[in-house]
């Protein structure tokens, strides 16, 4: 057997109160493309990272040709011959250097010891001939910022291949990708495999998998649950099967809410940069309506749309027969819509201010008498909500910074009761918050929906939308997929659509 | 707040932040202590003190109009060098067109809001950093303020640049008075008092902390961002105006570049009062700490006969402190 092997041997690691990686075996060889898949959170990244030496604090071992290697820093995973390709490309590059420099940059770094001047020629032709080889044709004078999304990734991967690499490592490299771009990267993938180099290919694409890929492993919650071959009896309902299974941390019994007529229309919603398509929906009163998809399908695009912190091309917004004009979030919240946004801390919260100030803030007008605020109203306000969601302060009057997640969501949403919306789109509410406050978010929840409010709740945990919502759209590449009855699908089905299967 | 917390401090890291908390306030009781202790009735006397309030005035006024622009965490650098701008527009329309002293104090305060609008252009239209746009902004209104008055100052006595004769001949007591105390001492207060109140107790003021605290927050709260910062540009030109009139009174003249020199005052102002009370944000009670903290220093060492051109390594060294004192309570970097 000639073939190079990378073998990682009862791999785990530990981030506080997460087992992120747990005993997890994983082979690669080379000359093969290994196909890695997992829903979101299930350690693929991790996985990838112990191997590229970004996370020194794994357990285990790992071993190159049968014989024992630590890959603790960045460095000894290059020596190692491991090369990976993170999925965010504009982290990894230096947009405003040109492509010879972003290709060699590793050679200019760690081969310049004793130089002091950088030879222009020989870092193109190297530069060019990587390219070459890849069969790419880029400008190594152009700068990296002018270069399409496809070109700076063909650039990382001619990085990486510059040095040497025997195990190259993809990390969602199709996700940003056209259609004609990924069959260009399949292309230089299926060549890189005849130079008898092993690639690790992480994506969320079935389809892609069993297109080129040679095996394949399934993750779930920090475990490698299967491991085999692709053949022509694979097929794609095999792989989502053992995808699945997840267990629901928080079950909930929904209390069912009357539901009403429509009243929130949305139709044909297009964002300015296509982040997402032509998107048509409806909420009803009183019901929740879930917008299911991966990370990246465009669910939080959706939301800031809805909402105007993110521009529309086209499309309307209706809300009880009357076109709603949404050019930015003030607009949203004058026409009583309300967002809680994903990014708590950076988005929702006035981590500097008090809580009496973040349960006002939406309608301060509403607390002032000729523009100065009343500070009792203000403080009755905070009191009742402090109250009525539980909220665990010492005083009203602490800074938000300083109160645990779940109670920080709380006083998000507290901050849209208070100002008393009608639409209520909630982006990841759950995320970062321990079981017993995400019962407590759905039980509040719950009851806007039972209080004949629109409800609209986007995450990427199906197990939470099938508990809260009444129905469910589904988001694949910035457009509605599929839309559900939660009454009548499952985890199983969302999943489907989830990862690019249509239903319209 | 400051007073329940002095009683009970309880560990080491109570105390640290305690001290950084009022920090700007203890250096200003222990200069004037120190010096009343050097300098003795020379120093700590009434006539003194007026002095020192009377010299502070003017760089609380412009501290003032910079704490605005702050407070939802913007920046401008420009405004002393457009406060000579001002002053110029000021006199000149007193002088030269002989306008009443309350229409020119109107035209002056219009002008610079007028003006303003530039600023705030390049800042929320053009989008560039408000650093940049400002520093660009200080040779702009340099330029073309020495170009409206002809290259020099606008004083009494002289014609105007296309050699006509003014239509006055000097300033009358009233335009004297503004830039004397006690006028100068209560127009600084009022000033002080007037951003205390907007910044505090109205809901602009709340709206505009919420921005400098984190303005992608409060923009997904609903906040109109570009109004308040537009609005918050609006008050601070006419704090600049405020204090460019106060300036040319106390100079009974527009000096070229007559207001330039109170921008690094004015800031180390800010930065002072940026920590009193642990705010943490500019404000105006703090600023004005800051301000006498500056003056009190100043004139201390001038009567302890440092000679005047060490002093700006003295306020330099303030400014330091109060940057540390500042930013060495973030919790992240």
């Amino acid at each position: 057997m000639d073939k190079d092997t990378l073998e990682c041997k009862n791999i785990s690691m530990l981030f506080p109160g997460v087992k992120a990686l747990d005993d997890v075996n994983f082979t690669i060889e080379t000359g093969e493309i290994h196909a890695l898949v997992g829903a979101n959170g299930a350690g693929k990244s991790t996985l990838m990272k112990v191997l590229a030496g970004a996370n020194p604090g794994y357990e285990g071992q790992i071993f190159k040709n049968g014989s024992d290697l630590e890959i603790r820093t960045p460095m000894a995973a290059k020596k190692a011959g491991v090369q990976i390709v993170f999925q965010e490309v504009d982290t990894a590059l230096i947009s405003s250097l040109s492509v010879a420099e972003n290709i060699m940059m590793n050679d200019m770094i760690m081969n310049m010891k004793g130089k002091h001047f950088v030879n222009w020629p020989k870092i193109r032709k190297n530069a060019l001939k990587v390219l070459e080889s890849m069969n790419i044709k880029i400008d190594v004078r152009r700068k990296v910022s002018d270069l399409s999304l496809a070109e700076k990734q063909m650039v990382l991967i001619a990085r990486a291949l510059q040095s040497s690499c025997k195990y190259l490592l993809l990390d969602e490299p199709t996700a940003p990708l056209s259609n004609t771009e990924t069959k260009e990267l399949f292309r230089l993938v299926l060549a890189l495999k005849e130079k008898d180099i092993a690639i690790v290919f992480i994506t969320h694409r079935i389809y892609e998998v069993l297109e080129i890929c040679d095996k394949y492993t399934v993750m779930r919650n920090g475990q490698v649950v299967s491991n085999s071959p692709i053949d022509e009896t694979t097929t794609d309902k095999q792989i989502i099967d053992k995808m699945l299974g997840r267990s629901f941390d928080a079950t909930f019994d929904k209390e069912p809410t009357e539901i009403g007529e429509k009243v929130f229309e949305v139709s044909h919603l297009t964002e300015k940069e296509d982040k997402i398509k032509d998107v048509s929906l409806y909420v009803r009163k009183g019901e929740v309506v879930g917008i299911a998809g991966l990370v990246g399908a465009g669910k939080s695009e959706l939301c800031k749309t809805l909402f105007g912190a993110m521009k529309k091309k086209k499309g309307e917004i209706v809300y009880k027969d009357k076109i709603l004009k949404i050019n930015n979030p003030t607009d949203a919240v004058s026409h009583s819509i309300a967002l809680v946004p994903e990014e708590r801390r950076k988005e929702g919260i006035l981590v500097q201010e008090t809580v009496d100030f973040n349960l006002s803030v939406a309608n301060l007008s509403d607390y002032c008498s000729l523009s100065f605020v009343n500070n009792k109203k203000t403080a009755a306000n905070a009191k009742q909500y402090v109250e009525t969601l539980g909220i665990k302060t010492p005083s009203i009057y602490q800074k938000t910074a300083f109160l645990s997640g779940g109670n920080q969501q709380k006083v998000v949403i507290g901050k849209w009761l208070s100002a008393d919306c009608d639409v209520y789109i909630f982006d990841e509410p759950t995320k970062g918050v321990d079981v017993g406050a995400k019962r407590e978010i759905f039980k509040l929840i719950n009851s806007i929906a039972a209080s004949g409010k629109c409800v609209i709740y986007a995450t990427c945990e199906n197990g939470e939308l099938l508990s809260i919502s009444d129905r469910i759209y589904v988001m694949y590449g910035g457009e509605i997929s599929a839309e559900l009855e939660t009454s009548k699908t499952d985890d199983k089905e969302i999943t489907k659509y989830s990862v690019g299967f249509k239903n319209k | 707040m400051g007073n329940t917390k002095a009683l009970k401090l309880a560990n080491k890291k109570d105390v640290t932040r305690f001290l950084l908390d009022w920090a700007a306030v203890l250096a200003l009781l222990l200069c004037l202590i120190v010096f009343t202790i050097k300098l003795g009735g020379a120093f700590f006397s009434g006539p003194n003190m007026i002095n020192i309030l009377r010299a502070m005035a003017i760089t609380t006024i412009f501290a003032i109009a910079a704490t605005v622009t702050m407070a939802p965490d913007g920046f401008d650098i420009s405004e002393c060098t457009l406060a000579s701008f001002s002053a110029y527009i000021f006199v000149s329309t007193y002088l030269w067109y002989g306008f009443s002293l309350g229409m020119a104090i109107l035209a002056c305060i219009l002008f610079t809001m007028v003006f303003y609008l530039l600023t705030l252009f390049l800042i929320l239209v053009c989008k560039i950093p408000d650093m940049l746009a400002t520093v660009a902004l200080m040779f702009v209104h340099q330029g073309l303020g020495l170009w409206y008055t002809g290259g020099g100052a606008v004083s009494a006595g002289m014609s105007l640049p296309n050699g006509s004769a003014p239509a006055r001949r000097g300033m009358s007591e009233a335009f004297m008075a503004i830039g004397q105390a006690p006028t100068i001492i209560i127009i600084m207060l009022a000033c002080v008092a007037a951003a205390h109140i907007f910044l505090t107790y109205t809901k602009y003021g709340r709206y505009l902390y919420a921005m400098g605290g984190n303005r992608k927050a409060a923009k997904l709260s609903g906040i109109n961002v570009i109004k308040y910062r537009f609005m918050a540009g609006m008050i601070t030109a006419i704090f600049i105006a405020i204090g460019a009139i106060v300036v040319s009174s106390r100079n009974t003249a527009a000096q070229i570049v007559g207001c330039d020199n109170y921008l690094m005052p004015a800031l180390a102002a800010v930065f002072v009062g940026l920590s009193v009370g642990g705010q943490n944000k500019p404000n105006a009670l703090g600023t004005l700490i800051g301000a006498g903290l500056v003056s009190v220093l100043e004139n201390g060492l001038m009567m302890s006969s440092v000679p005047y051109y060490v002093l700006p390594a003295v306020k330099g060294a303030v400014l330091v402190l109060a940057l540390i004192a500042a930013y060495s309570s973030d919790e992240e970097y």
